[in-house]
């Protein structure tokens, strides 16, 4: 088992050291955020998600022990499932019943400079485990075992969701602005 | 097609599509263990018209980026561990508080349990009590028996 880059820090956040809780958030807050805003595509609502990710940082740092997971691993899992149940109470949806493509309709009119519009619009129109891949691997810059780890299956299912996401956004992105 | 890497897994072009398809053009984002195969594919021909069919996806991708977190979230969420780790530091004094009451309390039982066990037990009070007995000894019918037998 590799070493986890975070241990030692965590084990100084659980004893209670101002000095480590200060580097935990700057080194932790900009990944959870990041992956919170493309996750809701809702900046208030991905910050209310961080907040509430820390407070359970504080609450099990003390008791935390390294398992099969790394900390990180463990953050982006508490954080995915708080965007879940924030989804699941904005539209009522169950994850296993998403389709691959939840909105067919094409994407807004684009302007110039709105590119990054359009890829967001896109990535909340995509199933919510396509875009979950995407985000980690792509944005979180995550390896492809961890990625799988964190979202609890295996390499084969998140290399099929990365490539359905990728092939979804493909065609939105095309559609809607002729690209590729 | 198949690209043999010393020690590593091959690669074709049916593998690098797919892994092109699902983790971009950039090779960093590969699996480790196929990056070296791939790489070696990604130089021929076939390898850079693939590349090169992703990266119109990635380039978009990378288009979109988040705002970093503002100066309010950041102190919001110290001034949040700050309040945890003083409920903390209280709860800790509590529990060791409710300890030492603890220990204070199992030690008076103790005591009392000691003082029960060491107290000797007070055999001729029930002598004394007895209705035939006197300051000389027992007056009874049978005690002046037992001076005769003497």
């Amino acid at each position: 088992m590799s070493v986890d880059p975070d241990e030692e820090l965590v084990r100084r956040v659980g004893a209670g050291e101002p000095a480590a809780v200060r580097a935990l958030v700057a080194r932790k807050l900009p990944r959870i955020l990041s992956l919170a805003v493309r996750m809701l595509g809702d900046a208030a609502e991905a910050e209310d998600v961080a907040q509430e990710t820390f407070v359970r940082i504080w609450r099990h740092a003390s008791k935390w022990r390294r398992g099969n997971a790394r900390f990180d691993t463990w953050i982006h899992r508490v954080t995915l499932n708080l965007c879940y149940d924030r989804l699941r109470r904005r539209r009522g949806w169950v994850t296993a019943e998403m389709p691959d493509i939840v909105d067919p309709a094409p994407l807004p009119d684009s302007h110039p400079g709105e590119e990054a519009h359009r890829v967001e619009r896109a990535l909340q129109a995509i199933a919510p485990r396509q875009r979950e891949a995407i985000i980690l691997v792509y944005y979180q810059e995550m390896s492809n075992i961890e990625a799988a780890a964190t979202l609890e299956i295996s390499v084969d299912a998140l290399e099929s969701l990365l490539s359905r996401g990728r092939r979804a956004l493909q065609t939105m992105l095309a559609r809607d602005g002729g690209h590729d | 097609m198949t690209e043999d890497i010393e020690g590593g897994p091959a690669m074709d072009a049916r593998r690098f599509a797919a892994l092109a398809q699902a983790y971009g053009g950039d090779l960093r984002r590969w699996p480790e263990a196929e990056r070296e195969a791939a790489t070696a594919f990604a130089s021929g021909e076939a390898g850079q018209a693939m590349a090169r069919h992703t990266g119109t996806l990635d380039a978009l991708l990378d288009s979109y980026r988040v705002q970093p977190p503002s100066k309010a979230l950041h102190s919001s969420i110290l001034r949040a561990a700050d309040r945890h780790l003083v409920h903390r530091r209280r709860q800790r004094f509590w529990w060791l508080g409710l300890g030492l009451a603890g220990i204070g309390l199992a030690g008076a039982v103790a005591g009392l349990a000691l003082v029960s066990i060491v107290t000797p037990e007070a055999g001729s009070d029930h002598y004394v009590l007895d209705a035939n007995a006197t300051a000389f000894g027992d007056a009874g019918p049978d005690a002046e028996n037992g001076e005769e037998s003497l």
